[in-house]
């Protein structure tokens, strides 16, 4: 009767967006629209072999970075450490194989050893405090990135270091493999292994469900203590990693080396969430690392010389659109799950 | 009676399922109608399509006052003075009743827009007074009882001027209530009839239905099955309404090797709530524990889980288990299914799979490699054997009904084939068809051997199920009745309320 024009007005259809997977596959269209954009635009600069193969090469220590940052973010636990855990890594790389100073001389090998090693100590200082002292994972790894901060400038006295690494060693971060940089290998090798364990094993199973509900997974007999812990060992390692592989590609340490990887690498994790399965995902990070990446070398690209300033703005901008997007999706699935409830 | 609110042919369809289909219903001036249904009858669509929540589908026929009432918007709902308290009450818990009310009202100013709380309080102590509440509104109200707080927001709902408001809609008001709260629930919607408004309520608690409503709709199957006045209708033909067919409540026959070594041993048990307890449980016994909240009934179950810390010895089959640790007791054979599903038991962003498989995810795993097509197959195994409503493993557990999602918490622990079962409210928010389910399979983990614990404040459910109950007050055991010893039920109220009694002195 009165409401029937309305009524037929509101009549429930799958929105454009999700019929188009607009929502889950957002990070895919962004990265095919900035590949036509910039394609179009800077076509002999942009669309060359040479350009895609130094953004995949330049890319993966952040990617590593995001993995880093992946695992414990399945776990619903914040490590923010990992940008200063990445740039002690680099930088016990340089002063322990330094040749010019002399104080240790140590093979790159061993090197990297101490240094992965020295990383994975953090994380265990996190997994302290965070499981046994009871902080939030935002604020202790937010303290503890500061602590690390300290020992790498003191380490470094706050000064570049430069040519300290063996030609050997370099070629591991410099050399091509199939006409790919041999480091992209590292990030995919590191990509299935976290992969793998998130999605087939029983451990990955424990960390999305401490994520999901830790309560209730402590109920079903996961130790979530240990999951936690755990979680904030491998990123601290995983970070170390990035450490240890942009070493071997750039082969210098300034003291902006990891915390500028940061938030591209946090960026990455978010916007991935919201893919494919939406929730946090190596494919997805993955994705939408590299759309990311092409979107920012086309703008760079575009701008020519002072584009400094491109990076933190297009990752901000991608970052708050991609979460909004995604919780967009969440507020339509909530009000699809209330009308199912009913 | 005048019929004030009336309904012809009420559709609501959502995508691939019809959630209401042709719905009549009338609300009287001044009574109680209840609204039962088992989970996904159509209740809640219902309630949320007078609401405005939900459009209805076009073909409708609704009259207020024999007034067209253009259905499905929250302004018109609210001008044809229906009111709506929902299940989550949707308090603000860290502030006063009074503040409360305000937020609902706005707050009365004086000079300078200086809040005046004295007239604020006054008004909402006036307001809980006439529900029969007479409670300090000026603390928070996460500090007031259920009831109170149900009160509290009534209360809200219905401030302003009353004159207009005909009806009042409650959705579960008493689902997480305790016995004594409802009976002063029920007082408030008794005085609430009295000042000439219907009140409307939804209630899985059939012996609700009879001691206050003075009709019953029955939804059955997204329809209306029929609107009956209680005076008339026995319980089992309210029962056989909802369901569709006769239920026949199994009748228990077993019997206890009382020679046997209990499985479950609990000695000298402390924690919160609890004062030095010791309970036996033997090998195929049920044991029911009753009791209000905060005797000992409510964390009973906790304790012996591991999901709080205890002081005392909890044995299974003679050997000691750690406290404070759901997985060791896990891996010394005992399961357990929390009372607050949704905090303690389910992990709403899983699948049916993972949550069903979840305190055992190694058994499907080869190494550390899992197997998903086998766990895939355990899992619609258990689905089919627990007649789960979904679409199938991979489902996301958030899109189950609330019984449903009871189901998987049950095939979670029966899949590891305790030694010990412990159930915390089992079949709380459950519906009628799925309770007898669950309790059959409570049977069945009897029949294989398990020691058996459920909490319940359905006494119902514990006369049902149990061999034996033990009553709680103030953290001691201060009754055990056994079957056969005369009803069950009867007895277990008795002292129940010989309790409340004692705690009122």
């Amino acid at each position: 009767m009165s409401t029937n024009e309305t009524a037929v007005k509101k009549a429930p259809t799958k929105s454009l967006l999700t019929r188009m997977g607009l929502d889950r596959f957002s990070a895919l269209y962004l990265w095919g629209a900035f590949m036509i954009i910039f394609g179009l635009w800077k076509t002999d600069t942009f669309l060359s072999f040479q350009s895609a193969k130094l953004i995949m090469g330049e890319n993966v220590s952040v990617g590593i970075l995001a993995l880093a940052f992946l695992v414990p973010f399945c776990a619903s636990t914040f490590d923010l450490s990992i940008g200063a855990v990445m740039s002690l890594s680099v930088a016990l790389m340089c002063f322990l194989s330094d040749e010019k100073s002399r104080a240790f001389n140590m093979p790159v090998a061993l090197a990297a050893v101490i240094a992965l090693a020295a990383c994975t100590m953090v994380g265990v200082l996190s997994g302290f405090v965070v499981v046994k002292l009871k902080v939030n994972s935002f604020i202790a790894t937010l303290g503890i990135g500061q602590f690390i901060t300290a020992i790498v400038l003191k380490l470094s006295f706050n000064r570049q270091i430069t040519d300290t690494f063996s030609p050997t060693f370099q070629k591991f971060g410099r050399n091509q493999y199939l006409g790919i940089p041999v480091v992209f290998f590292y990030l995919f090798v590191a990509g299935i292994i976290i992969w793998y364990i998130m999605e087939h094993t029983p451990v990955g199973r424990f960390i999305y469900a401490t994520g999901g509900n830790p309560e209730a997974a402590r109920l079903a007999g996961v130790k979530t203590d240990r999951i936690t812990w755990g979680t904030l060992i491998a990123s601290s390692f995983l970070a170390g990693v990035a450490g240890v592989v942009f070493s071997a590609k750039v082969g210098m340490f300034t003291s902006a080396t990891g915390p500028n990887y940061l938030f591209p690498a946090i960026a990455a994790v978010f916007f991935g969430a919201s893919q494919l399965k939406g929730r946090p995902n190596v494919l997805g990070t993955f994705i939408a690392l590299y759309a990311l990446a092409f979107g920012i070398k086309g703008l760079q690209l575009v701008v020519g010389t002072d584009s400094y300033w491109v990076n933190p703005l297009f990752q901000g901008t991608t970052l708050i659109i991609a979460v909004a997007l995604a919780s967009q999706k969440g507020v339509a699935r909530m009000k699809k799950r209330k009308a199912k409830a009913a | 009676m005048a019929k004030i609110l009336h309904i012809w042919s009420l559709s609501k369809t959502f995508p691939g399922q019809i959630a209401l289909q042709d719905a009549t219903f009338d609300v009287e001036e001044g009574e109680v109608h209840a609204l039962v249904g088992q989970n996904g009858s159509g209740k809640s669509t219902l309630i949320k399509v007078l609401a405005g929540f939900h459009q209805p589908d076009p073909g409708h026929n609704v009259t207020m006052n024999d007034e067209v009432f253009d259905i499905g918007s929250v302004e018109a709902a609210h001008a044809a003075g229906i009111r709506f308290v929902h299940q989550d009450l949707g308090l603000v818990e860290a502030v006063s009743a009074v503040e409360n009310l305000a937020l609902g009202f706005g707050y009365k100013t004086s000079f300078g827009k200086r809040i005046n709380w004295k007239e604020e309080t006054k008004r909402a102590k006036q307001a809980l007074l006439d529900l029969g509440f007479d409670i300090d509104v000026r603390v928070p109200v996460a500090f007031l009882g259920g009831a109170a707080r149900t009160g509290v927001a009534i209360a809200r709902a219905l401030q302003e001027s009353d004159r207009n408001i005909s009806i009042l809609i409650l959705d579960e008001p008493t689902a997480n209530l305790p016995g004594a709260d409802v009976d002063r629930l029920f007082d408030a919607v008794r005085r609430l009839k009295a000042r000439g408004i219907a009140v409307v309520f939804v209630s899985h608690h059939l012996e609700e239905v009879f001691e206050i409503a003075d009709r019953v709709t029955v939804l059955r199957d997204a329809k209306v099955v029929a609107t009956v006045e209680t005076k008339e209708l026995e319980m089992s033909s309210l029962i056989e309404l909802i369901v569709g067919h006769k239920v026949t409540a199994a009748t228990i026959n077993r019997s206890i090797d009382q020679s046997l070594a209990p499985r479950l041993s609990v000695q000298n048990l402390i924690g919160p709530g609890m004062d030095n307890v010791s309970i036996d449980v033997r090998p195929g016994e049920v044991l029911g524990v009753a009791g209000l909240t905060g005797s000992g009934r409510d964390t009973l179950i906790p304790l012996l889980s591991g999901a709080m810390d205890r002081i005392g010895d909890v044995y299974i089959d003679g050997v000691a288990i750690p406290a404070a640790s759901p997985n060791a007791a896990i891996a010394a054979g005992l399961a357990f299914v929390p009372a607050d599903r949704l905090r303690n038991g389910i992990i709403s962003m899983m699948s049916v799979r993972s949550n069903v498989t979840l305190a055992n995810v190694k058994r499907n795993a080869k190494g550390s490699r899992l197997n998903h097509k086998k766990e895939k197959a355990e899992v619609n195994d258990w689905i089919g054997r627990l007649s789960v409503v979904t679409t199938g493993s991979e489902a996301p557990i958030s899109t189950l009904s609330g019984g449903n999602q009871q189901k998987v918490m049950m095939s979670r622990s029966f899949r590891l084939d305790p030694k010990v079962l412990l159930l915390d409210e089992p079949t709380q928010g459950v519906d009628i068809g799925a309770k007898e389910e669950i309790h059959s399979f409570v049977d069945s983990a009897a029949a294989t051997g398990s020691a058996v614990v459920v909490a319940s404040t359905d006494s119902g459910e514990l006369a049902r199920l149990c061999d034996r109950v033990i009553v709680m007050y103030r953290g001691q055991i201060i009754e055990t009745i056994t079957r056969g010893e005369g009803s069950m039920l009867e007895k277990i109220d008795q002292v129940l309320l010989a309790g409340s009694s004692l705690a009122h002195k």
